[in-house]
Formats: C-alpha cells, structure tokens, sequence
C-alpha cells in the first residue's frame, strides 16, 4: 500500500513538473518552488497591471481576518489594510485566500498570492525566508474576564484560577510578567489547564476560571457582553508583519513604505480602532 | 516518544518534580478509594433494590442503571462541571471525580449484584424464610455471602475499570495523575515520553495488586468450598 503511494506520488510530482517544464522553460525545478521568471513578475506594477491583488488571510480570526459564510465576505484588520494597499496600486479587485499558518508560507513560494496578512508573526527564522514589513500590529498575551471580576493587575490574580489552553507558552509567560511586577503566581494553584479554547470559555462562564488566557487577537473571538480583555495586562509580545516572497524585494520595499506612511500618519490605529480590536501593543 | 525514554537528562527532570507527580498521584488514589467505597454501597442496594419484590424499588433501580450505563461518562463530568454552577452547585474536581464515577460504576456494579443474587438457587431462599429469617437477614447472612465468590471476579473487573475511570477529571483540570502527566508532558522540554510512561506504571501500581488480590481471594474460597464439601463426603462415608 505504501509503495503504491509513494509510486502515484513521484508519477504525479514527475507530471507536474515536466507540465511546468513545457509552459514555461525558465522554471526550472530544482530552484525549490522559487522560479525566477514568476518571482521577477511579483512587483507593483505587474500588479497594477494584472489588475488583481492576491492576499492570503485568515478565515477564523476575528478583527484580523474573518470569513461570513452566509455572503462569503471579509472582514478584519487585515482585509482593510488590502483593500488600502490595492487602492495605492490603481487595483480595484482583491482576490482573498484563505490560508493557516501550515499553508500561508507555501503559497507564497508557489507565487499563487502576492502578499500574506494572516496574523503572520515574525522571527528571525521567518525572515530567512520571507521578506516582512514593519510590523502593523503587536499582538500580546491578555485576559478574557468577566466584567464583574475587577480583575484590573497582577495583583489581582494571586487568588485566582487562570485557564490556559494544554501545551501552550501562556502560561509561563504569564508567571514570568507577572514575577516582573514582583506578583509569584503558583503554576498548580493559579492554572488550570484545558484541551481547547471552546473548553476555556466555557470554565471561563461557569465560575470554574477567573480568567483566559492567550493571544489577544485569539480572545478577541470570545468577547460577548458578559466579559472584557484587561487591558493593562498585556505580555509576551508578538510583532505581525505583513510578508511576500523572499525574492520580489521591490514589491517588498513598497508594502514596507506603504506601513511605515500609514503608522506615522495614524491610518493603521484608526483602521485597529474601526475593528473593535485593542491598540496595538506598546512597551 | 521512544527516544525522549532513553535521554537521561530527561527523567532528571521529571525526578526533579517528583513532589508534583506524587500530590497527582495521591489526588487520584483519594478520587479511586472513595468512588470505589461509594460505588460499591450504591451497588450492593440497588442490586438489592432490582432483585426485590417492591415494583417501585425495581422501577427506580432500573432508572438508575440505564440512566448511567447508557450515557458517557464524559458527559455526566462536563455537565456537573460546567452546568452545575448555573444552578448554584460548585464542587470541586476531587468531589466531582468521586461523585461521578463512584455513581457510573455503582450501576454496573448493582448489575453485577443483581446477577449474583439471580444465581443463588431458589432453595436457599425458602430455607431461609422456613427458618424464620427476615428479607433483610436473609439477604446479609444467607445469599450475599454466597453470591461473594460468584460475582468477585466481575467486580473487581469493575473495580479496576473505575480506577482507570478517574482519569476522566483530567478533562475538568481535575489536578489528578493524568492531568499533571499531561501538563507535565505538554510544557517546559516537552518530556511526554517519561511523563506518560511514569503515568502509566502508576495506574498500574494501583490496579494490579486489586486484581491479584482478587484472584488470590477467589481460588482461596473456592478451595475453602471444596474442602468443606470433601470433609462432608468423609462425614457422610463415615455415616454410611
């Protein structure tokens, strides 16, 4: 059965490629899916020309990138910003695709989209294979509480039950904040631990937590009217950028520049305010 | 899994939070001994309850047995976890641990007693009420301590099942061995390896020596029955 796997496999792959082969002899396979002649074909103005941009975005995300299943419309941070981004190109047509985070970096090196907003965060490692622009938003560790609890600080929460999600780095990072601002929270008293978010909410609703917690930007689909992010705890930052593919460093340096205007002149706060999201994290 | 069981470094670490395995450990002996005690009252009356002439009492023992035979376990735990406080009833895991499977065995374990009696012949029972026994000295002192020997081996099935079963408050956070193996094993070196295998041999630590006692204890009656029936056979030559 595994043999007869891997033979369809290696005889689809080998059609694939020599069907790339035929159309396009440039394409050269052994370049790891970065082929010069689509890279170079990845610039502002091959956009304009094209008259479609082609953005990878999340579907799940709300305030950043969420899908309406009932008109198949977007909504969030993330499609405003391509949506501005296509007007500065001359593009009245943004095409959106929904990507994960196992997805988003692939579909970039396959030169099926042009650019990824999809609460991408960037690191060192990423870099490495991907260009980013300054980071548009700064995303933090918080706490979904009720609006009863007066859970205002760290000091608070020493008599309290925080629920966090198994095997996630909430946790610690929230021990370590709070150890910063001299609070010694007990891994075992403070914590609970639960297999999904749904779970959390749920502890969250029933009294059995005081608290939930982990990225913003993940609570935010949690908020209802019983409950509010504490904004003054916010921790363990995370910098989204949006990202293109490693070798169009022009159509990079122009989405950079276009970031940067758009960070100092104050559009990028009113397009977080416009979606209900929290501030972008400062120190 | 199989090479993070080989690195050294690893079982040091988990030596290190020993303290933290052994309190989870202690929280799941606490959850099995009290449920077990809890499931095994609750057996014993309601198998009575189904073995009576009462048909009240048949009614609300069979209520009881297919009401938590045939729902999961996991959701009698969410729902007096998560639904319960709504009604203003708050318990804690440990509680809720011994609660829920002490009354989810106590069904299978009432079956169990319900088919013990069922086994005992009818004869014992008239000889008893010939000799003026009430129902319940009959019940105490003639059938159940036969019906010992004939349902030991399916209750302590049960019994080690329910051990097994309290790991179901792991899903609730319940502080026991297989929430802390799984926190333990989800964080830090991510040292699932060792802290599943630990987690696993503990389980065991607590079901096999049950199971072994049990085993132990059955062929001890049995023999001890064979022999009172070889000492007979001598009487009776001896007679005759």
């Amino acid at each position: 059965m595994k043999k007869l796997f891997a033979l369809l496999m290696s005889l689809t792959l080998l059609l694939a490629l020599a069907g790339c082969g035929g159309d396009q002899p440039s394409n050269t396979p052994n370049q790891g899916g970065a082929p010069n002649a689509s890279a170079s074909s990845i610039t502002p103005a091959a956009i304009t020309e094209r008259g479609v941009l082609r953005v990878g975005v999340k579907t799940d995300v709300p305030g950043f990138g969420l899908q309406n299943i009932a008109d198949n419309t977007y909504s969030g941070i993330e499609i405003d910003l391509s949506y501005k981004i296509a007007e500065q190109l001359g593009v009245d047509k943004v095409e959106f695709t929904p990507v994960t985070a196992a997805t988003r970096g692939q579909l970039l090196d396959s030169g099926d989209i042009d650019m990824v907003a999809a609460t991408f965060t960037i690191n060192e490692e990423r870099k490495q294979s991907w260009n980013f622009t300054t980071p548009y938003y700064t995303d933090a560790v918080s706490l979904l509480v009720k609006n009863d609890s007066g859970i205002e600080n760290f000091e608070d929460l020493t008599d309290i039950v925080v629920g966090v999600a198994t095997g996630s780095t909430s946790k610690a990072a929230l021990i370590a904040a709070a150890a910063e601002a001299g609070v010694t929270l007990d891994e075992d008293k403070n914590f609970a631990e639960y297999a999904s978010y749904p779970e959390i909410k749920a502890a969250l609703d029933a009294g059995r937590v005081q608290a939930f917690s982990v990225d913003g930007s993940i609570l935010a689909g949690y908020l209802d009217n019983t409950n509010h992010i504490v904004e003054s705890i916010r921790f363990s930052p995370q910098d989204y950028g949006l990202a293109s593919k490693k070798d169009a460093t022009e159509w990079a340096e122009y989405l950079d520049g276009l970031i940067t205007g758009w960070l100092a002149d104050g559009t990028m706060a009113q397009i977080v305010a416009d979606n209900g999201v929290v501030a972008s994290y400062t120190e | 899994m199989l090479q993070q069981i080989f690195e050294l470094w690893r079982w040091q670490d988990l030596l290190a939070s020993w303290p933290r395995f052994a309190t989870a450990f202690l929280n799941t002996l606490e959850i099995a001994v009290l449920a077990l005690l809890l499931s095994l009252f609750l057996g014993v009356i309601f198998g009575l309850m189904s073995t009576s002439h009462n048909p009240l009492l048949r009614i609300i023992a069979r209520v009881y047995v297919e009401f938590f035979q045939n729902t999961p376990l996991a959701i009698q735990v969410f729902f007096v976890y998560y639904a319960l406080p709504y009604a203003g009833i708050v318990l804690h895991q440990i509680p809720i641990g011994i609660l829920c499977v002490g009354i989810y065995t106590g069904a299978y374990m009432s079956e169990v007693v319900r088919a013990g009696i069922g086994s005992i012949p009818k004869g014992q029972f008239e000889a008893a009420a010939s000799q003026g026994f009430t129902y319940i000295q009959t019940m105490l002192l003639i059938i159940l301590p036969q019906t010992v020997k004939i349902i030991l081996p399916p209750l302590v099935n049960q019994m080690v099942n329910l051990i097994k079963n309290t790991s179901i408050v792991a899903m609730i956070a319940g502080t026991d061995l297989m929430y802390r193996a799984n926190a333990w094993a989800t964080n830090g070196y991510m040292s699932y390896g060792p802290s599943y295998l630990v987690c696993g041999v503990l389980y065991f630590a607590i079901c096999f020596p049950l199971s072994t006692w049990a085993r132990n204890y059955e062929e001890r009656l049995k023999r001890r029955d064979s022999q009172a029936s070889m000492e007979l056979d001598k009487v009776e030559e001896v007679v005759a």
